[in-house]
């Protein structure tokens, strides 16, 4: 009984105390996978948009494509903040200087395609 | 004048024999301990004045004595004798614990399991000195050096010998600078204990602490479903302090929580050892075996890793064995001080809290083993 007992708790410390071990590189397995998901999407944070406006509203409009044919200038912004995409005020201010968002009235913006 | 007379014989100098006036002067001992020399005073104030208070004679059948119905004292015990204290404390401990260091140091665990085999040493010792089995695993658990851990086992298996069984392990732990040091000196060479460990491991990230009492919770009580009401609360308040969204909880689980269950428990446990239960040849054994326990258990985990290092690269400092026991922070930092007489530059504080913080786990399950088995 008292062998058993002893051989019970030193195999529940010893496996616990092995998955601590390899918890972190776990986490880390996780998180790399993330980081990659995460390149992916954040592609477009490489293009230097203001001199490349016209990649950067491809890939943009891409990625809004959900958004449908007119939208609120607001949801465009939830979306870039939402990608992590750097610097929304000024890259959407940029698009419409440069007529890549074209005003439809009443609020509403529509992509010039590209 | 009848009266008078009669009043005179129902107070409790005239009901007190030797007996009360020996366990008030432990009650006053305890008590100085606590205030004087600093030993543990959370645990031994509230119990010595509740040994105090518990060998004040009084007229039996008046509802008074913490083992008569009816009592505020016996409502008091109730959290004791159902386990109920026990589970407080551990959750309030789990939510003061940072186990980042035993994150950091997973190996260092082995040593808060091998220091548990002073538990079994001392199962086997009770049962050849003629306990009974459920008697003999509520002695060995003091073993563990965890009072509400043997307070919880003895509850469920031998109620009848919380007293002296509670104030066996309290003491233990309090007397841990008088125990451990000279059995780690005897166990280890100068040069075993001039071992410096490396402050190099990795951070432990968030996550890690957050999954951590997940898992615990899930390999601990899986493999040991007895050890819930203990270790559930444990990782429960550990998780709750590592999540950081429940501060409040968390704060109070690790303050005013565990304090009121610690008040209670130390007071009860106190009261429990009236005289003429307390002091019988039964104590006296489960004394002499508490310190056997005590002792094995520190050697086990010193032995142990020594053992380990037979087979490690990186050699460990034998001494961190001694923190294998669950007496937090007690031993870990024992260690610390025994490692610094002989190297001032030799912080082992961190590292001993590790195997610390095993040894609660480790002496969790070795509870729920014993009443599992004792259950059968």
């Amino acid at each position: 009984m008292a062998f058993v007992g002893a051989l019970i708790v030193m195999c529940g410390l010893a496996s616990l105390s092995f998955i601590i071990s390899q918890l972190h590189k776990i986490i880390g397995l996780f998180e790399k996978k993330k980081a990659a998901a995460h390149a992916i999407v954040e592609q477009p944070a490489d293009i230097d948009i203001l001199n490349n406006l016209e990649v950067a509203a491809r890939t943009y409009q891409m990625l809004t494509a959900d958004l449908g044919d007119s939208f609120e200038l607001v949801k465009l912004y939830e979306i870039f903040e939402r990608e992590n995409l750097p610097h929304p005020h000024l890259t959407i201010s940029a698009f419409r200087d440069a007529g890549y968002l074209i005003p439809l009235g009443s609020g509403l913006f529509s992509w010039q395609k590209v | 004048m009848d009266l008078f007379f009669e009043f005179l014989k129902n107070t409790g100098y005239y009901l007190a024999d030797i007996r009360y006036v020996l366990m008030i002067c432990v009650g006053i001992l305890f008590c100085f301990l606590a205030t004087a020399k600093k030993y543990e005073p959370l645990l031994l104030l509230p119990i010595g004045f509740g040994i105090i208070i518990g060998n004040v004679p009084f007229f039996k059948g008046f509802g008074l004595g913490i083992y008569e119905n009816n009592s505020v004292l016996h409502y008091l015990y109730f959290g004791v004798t159902s386990g109920l204290y026990p589970s407080i404390v551990f959750l309030g401990l789990g939510a003061m614990t940072d186990f980042s260091s035993m994150l950091a140091r997973p190996k260092l665990m082995l040593l808060g399991a091998a220091a548990q085999m002073g538990i079994y040493f001392t199962l086997l010792s009770a049962l050849a000195l003629g306990f009974a089995p459920k008697e003999a695993a509520s002695v060995a658990i003091i073993g563990g050096a965890d009072g509400p851990t043997s307070i919880f086992l003895t509850a469920k298996l031998a109620p009848h010998l919380i007293g002296p069984i509670a104030i066996a392990a309290y003491s233990y732990m309090a007397l841990i600078p008088i125990i451990q040091p000279p059995i780690m000196r005897l166990l280890t060479t100068r040069k075993e204990r001039l071992i410096k460990m490396h402050d190099t491991e990795r951070q432990v990230t968030r996550k890690e602490l957050l999954f951590f009492p997940i898992l615990g919770v899930i390999l601990c009580c899986f493999l040991a479903p007895a050890s819930i009401p203990l270790l559930g609360p444990f990782f429960f308040g550990n998780f709750m302090k590592e999540s950081r969204v429940v501060d409040r909880l968390a704060k109070t689980a690790s303050s005013s929580v565990i304090d009121t269950a610690t008040i209670f428990l130390g007071l009860t446990v106190g009261a429990s050892t009236q005289a003429d239960v307390f002091l019988t040849a039964k104590s006296l054994g489960i004394f002499f075996l508490g310190s056997v326990a005590f002792s094995i258990a520190t050697a086990s985990g010193i032995i142990f890793a020594k053992i380990m290092n037979i087979f490690l690269k990186e050699k460990i400092n034998p001494l961190l064995g001694a923190a294998g026991v669950s007496a937090v922070p007690g031993s870990a930092r024992e260690v610390h001080l025994v490692g610094l007489k002989e190297d001032p530059t030799n912080y082992l504080l961190m590292h001993a809290m590790a195997c610390n913080a095993s040894g609660v786990i480790g002496s969790a399950i070795c509870a729920g083993i014993l009443w599992s088995f004792m259950m059968r």
